[in-house]
């Protein structure tokens, strides 16, 4: 009797598992349940609580206040308006901040200097734009000669040399640049040679060193995508360019150049994206005029005890950051 | 003039290799320079490490018998190497597993929502560490966790699971399904032809999401730092020493580390051919 039912129990569990297995679902669910969980709860979570923060406003000891009463765009506003203007003002003004500082020879367009925050950001923004288009001029060339002119069996271990560094420590990586750019280094030693160099000088602390770092850790993420996007080219194109007249300068920028343009896009994605959100590298590297957005934040989280402004700021990055994502998948580039 | 700006053109491009070749040593040297003079001052004999003044090993010789070198103590330094192995073993175990099973996930089914679901597993890789580090030291606050390892594990996983499932997706577009249809046709269960078809087949792309994962897990600094607590891992207690200024005992420190990383992941890219 106990041993029927006991079989019937079983038999319907069987069909039971039977049914999940067939079912179309239970494959996505259980590999995509884990790590929805986790990234849902580690990730996604913290940055809403975070979002939820930057509308919220410093008491006077410091203290984060979230009562209904505080919240408010207040924190975004003086990241961007500065006091006692409207958005007009703070918008021409920065506007006019930008044109004085890009054309020289213009001095003063606007009586209003914008916030501080938003000549921050924007010095960010040229840092990631500079370290892009430097590791673009000395990347492209050498992605060029790995994937089209080297000898075949060298390229995977041309590759592998680019790569390598990366694996290793960044702090470390950073420590060298120290050690180069700092007073009486081998390199230091070796330029004092030219005129302009004054013994005992030192590069470190300097915009230039923040820049020479930033290429320096970033840019094998600009040869990767190009070497790829290179190696992939059917180079007889060229020939037949060549063929029906063009040299090869227009053979290049013609027929070769825009069959790699999807690596240039990603490994300008690439490079930007961390060079602009850098903290560590203005840190270690960067004097008092080459902090960038990051240590802003970070300090706001630490010794300037702001976190509302902090966490404002944060976003305002990370809005910066989806809007060159943006534009180059409008330039036809992929995720991944 | 025109035509003799073209012909300029066209002979420099000409001569295009030879340049090349120049500008590709140039950049190999900017890159390995930094990290050749760092091992090299790590035998210098001097106290202010950045001159030459001859070729010694007593920094190793004093940090290796546990004395302290301006500043580095070599017992705080084997500690926070010892944290950053756990954390990164932990977190390395656990994200490949979760990872491996969502590329499987976003490789082999649709779902609603599964354009968005992508996306955020891609945002975690894409958004400034500080924003990740910062926004999970908020969290743990508000959910009132204690501060330490357990929490930097937590917080490494969720960028570790991103890092694997992209990898592991690379992997499996250029994985023929139709051999899992014959196992199955064969007589293997879901299981046995996971266990001897798919795995081994993809297995290098796990490893190197593996790989990539313990490097990132092992190597950072910035969401570390904000939560992990009074707790010390290699990254940050080699920034504190940084911030110090440069010395003989952080030269050591430093050269050791990127000697035995580097020695590691080339053996591991001879093994398993490149893997970025």
């Amino acid at each position: 009797m106990g041993r029927d039912s006991n079989n019937q129990a079983s038999g319907i569990d069987a069909q039971l598992v039977q049914r999940v297995r067939r079912n179309q679902w239970t494959g996505a669910i259980v590999n995509l349940s884990p790590s929805a969980f986790w990234l849902g709860v580690f990730f996604l979570a913290p940055l809403a609580v975070m979002f939820f923060f930057s509308f919220g406003e410093r008491g006077a000891f410091g203290e984060v206040l979230l009562a209904a009463e505080n919240l408010g765009l207040q924190q975004y506003r003086r990241f961007f308006i500065p006091e006692d203007t409207s958005i007009l003002v703070a918008l021409w003004a920065t506007v006019a901040w930008l044109i004085e500082t890009v054309v020289p020879g213009i001095e003063t367009l606007s009586a209003t200097q914008p916030t501080p925050y938003v000549r921050l950001l924007f010095k960010s923004i040229g840092y990631g734009s500079l370290a892009t288009v430097v590791s673009f001029a000395v990347g492209y060339p050498m992605a060029y000669y790995i994937g089209h002119i080297a000898p075949e069996r060298y390229q995977n271990l041309l590759i592998v040399l680019v790569i390598l560094p990366f694996w290793a420590s960044f702090l470390v990586r950073i420590y060298a640049i120290q050690l180069l750019l700092s007073a009486n280094s081998v390199l230091m030693s070796a330029l004092a040679v030219l005129p302009f160099v004054e013994q005992g000088a030192s590069l470190m602390y300097s915009q230039f060193a923040v820049l020479l770092g930033l290429v320096y850790i970033w840019i094998p993420f600009m040869i990767l995508p190009v070497y790829s996007s290179i190696e992939e080219i059917d180079f007889t194109l060229q020939e037949a360019a060549m063929d029906l007249g063009a040299d090869r300068f227009e053979a290049f920028y013609h027929v070769i150049f825009p069959q790699s343009k999807p690596g240039v896009m990603a490994g300008s994605v690439l490079v930007f994206i961390p060079s602009a959100g850098a903290s560590v590298i203005p840190e270690l590297l960067g004097g008092t005029d080459s902090q960038m957005i990051g240590n802003f934040i970070a300090s706001q989280f630490g010794s300037a005890g702001n976190w509302p402004l902090g966490a404002a700021g944060a976003f305002v990055l990370m809005g910066v950051m989806l809007l060159s994502i943006a534009a180059y998948q409008r330039g036809g580039g992929e995720l991944g | 003039m025109m035509g003799a700006f073209r012909r300029a053109r066209a002979a420099l491009f000409e001569r295009g290799a030879g340049l090349l070749v120049a500008q590709t040593a140039f950049v190999y040297l900017f890159l390995y320079l930094p990290i050749a003079v760092l091992i090299t001052l790590s035998f210098n004999d001097s106290r202010y490490a950045v001159v030459w003044q001859g070729f010694t090993t007593k920094w190793y010789t004093a940090l290796l018998q546990g004395e302290t070198v301006a500043r580095v103590d070599p017992t705080a330094a084997w500690n926070a190497l010892l944290n950053s192995v756990e954390i990164a073993v932990a977190m390395v175990v656990i994200s490949t597993v979760f990872g491996t099973m969502l590329a499987f996930a976003l490789d082999r089914y649709d779902f609603p929502g599964k354009r968005l679901f992508t996306g955020v597993v891609f945002m975690p890789i894409i958004i400034p560490s500080i924003v990740m580090g910062i926004s999970l030291l908020l969290f743990f606050n508000i959910a009132g966790i204690q501060l330490g390892t357990g929490t930097a594990i937590i917080g490494h996983v969720a960028f570790g699971i991103s890092f694997v499932a992209v990898v592991v997706a690379a992997r499996l577009q250029t994985f023929d399904q139709t051999m899992e249809e014959a196992a199955m046709d064969l007589g293997a269960n879901e299981l046995e032809t996971l266990r001897f078809v798919t795995l081994p087949m993809i297995k290098p792309g796990i490893f190197a999401g593996a790989l990539l994962a313990f490097a990132m897990s092992f190597d950072d600094y910035v969401v570390t730092f904000f939560i992990i607590g009074q707790e010390n891992t290699l990254p940050i207690f080699f920034f504190g020493m940084v911030r110090q200024g440069i010395s003989p005992g952080v030269n050591v420190v430093a050269a050791l580390i990127i000697v035995v990383t580097m020695a590691l992941v080339a053996v591991a890219q001879w093994f398993q051919g490149p893997t970025w």
